[in-house]
């Protein structure tokens, strides 16, 4: 059976090669990615919100993400914004080391090594905040904690500790996503053909008796606009038949 | 003199982006500090202005860690001329000796790597510059330390 992705948190650094407090931004996500939380995170370089498709776009939707920026430009915090979603938190270097300068670029000093350690210790106490509340991936923001993730099953697939502890890019793997016509508009829904291929698996036949959960399991990665759900209804069920043709 | 602006891929999550970093700091840094000028993606992701500036006012040699182009996408989008695109993939495969390893910290074959990739685009930032005259500190170090 085919994995949803498992709910992780997504790290953004600026990286911002001309100043010693972008390095830090990119050492401190990989020290979070590789050796402190390697099975709860991943990461996309911050251009592919422009240069990559839909579903490196798509990012932010479908991960809470940390905006990790070395200055009060935070180009991390306000690109992932503009081009993928809100960061669920963001973190500037400047705001948390204050003190001896912290070398080149290139080069960090020992102060800029110690900032690395500090900045990586605080994305991963962002990490398990977030982590330890449900994030509403429909709407890009965390939710109640009394108000359970609908169908959160669908996105685990965890065994904790059984990854290997390397960083994990999401360069040119983006979030799979389709597009399909609603009402003569051309919209985009995230984790489509996961899902479809899921509930195939599961034998579970393209007719109206599945589409409540169908719809159920679309509408926890994407906003269904009111008063348009029975046209995505038609649409994702036209859909999911045709996916079924094509595995025969 | 407008400098050669150097835009190296921001890459966070393979080695080959490390590498295109640590060419484009060999390039700036130690090799060509006067005739050339690094410009960092993040800025033109967001639309800096002075960033937009300085890249569509000159040449661009962009540095790819992987075939998706970020760099050379950005410079295009912000209105740059892309003069030259390398992809490190490319230098490697001129180099195959020199396998790069680390992210963080790159091995020997990674910095070696770098700096073959420097020597191509300097080679490429002199037929560019109206009077090129080296202007390097001496041997580059090569190596990342942090």
């Amino acid at each position: 059976m085919p994995d949803l992705p498992k709910k992780k948190v997504g790290i953004v650094a600026c990286s911002g090669e001309e100043m010693a407090e972008g390095t830090v931004t990119r050492l401190a996500a990989l020290r979070v990615l590789e050796q402190l939380r390697p099975n709860e995170t991943v990461t996309i370089c911050l251009p592919l919100f422009l240069a990559g498709g839909e579903g490196d776009r798509a990012f932010a939707r479908f991960y809470p993400t940390i905006a990790l920026d070395g200055c009060d430009k935070r180009c991390a915090a306000r690109g992932t914004e503009m081009y993928s979603g809100k960061p669920a938190a963001s973190i500037v270097v400047t705001d948390v080391i204050q003190t001896n300068p912290l070398g080149t670029a290139r080069r960090l000093s020992d102060a800029g090594k110690q900032a690395v350690d500090v900045v990586a210790d605080q994305v991963a106490q962002k990490v398990d905040e977030l982590l330890g509340v449900t994030w509403d991936r429909q709407h890009g923001q965390a939710q109640p904690s009394n108000s359970p993730e609908p169908l959160e099953e669908l996105a685990l697939n965890e065994v904790k500790g059984s990854e290997p502890k390397i960083a994990t890019c999401s360069c040119g793997s983006g979030i799979p996503i389709q597009k399909m016509q609603v009402d003569g508009q051309e919209i985009t829904l995230i984790a489509l053909p996961l899902i479809f291929a899921q509930f195939h698996d599961a034998g579970k036949l393209p007719d109206r008796g599945v589409l409540t959960e169908l719809m159920q399991t679309v509408g926890v990665y994407n906003p269904i606009p009111e008063g348009q759900e029975a046209s995505y209804a038609d649409a994702i069920l036209r859909e999911y038949r045709a996916f079924c043709q094509e595995q025969h | 003199m407008t400098k050669v602006v150097i835009v190296p891929c921001s890459g966070i999550g393979k080695s080959y982006g490390t590498v295109a970093r640590e060419g484009a700091y060999v390039v700036t840094e130690d090799l060509r500090p006067d005739t050339t000028q690094l410009v960092p993606l993040s800025l033109l992701v967001l639309g800096d202005e002075q960033a937009r500036t300085d890249v569509s006012g000159a040449q661009a040699i962009t540095i790819d860690g992987c075939k998706l182009a970020c760099a050379t996408k950005m410079v295009a989008e912000s209105g740059g001329t892309v003069a030259h695109d390398l992809a490190v993939l490319d230098v490697y495969r001129r180099h195959r000796d020199l396998k790069p390893q680390g992210i963080a910290e790159l091995n020997e074959g990674g910095q070696r790597l770098a700096q073959a990739l420097a020597e191509e685009v300097v080679s490429l930032v002199d037929a560019l510059s109206p009077n090129p005259s080296p202007t390097g500190r001496g041997e580059p170090e090569g190596g990342q330390d942090a």
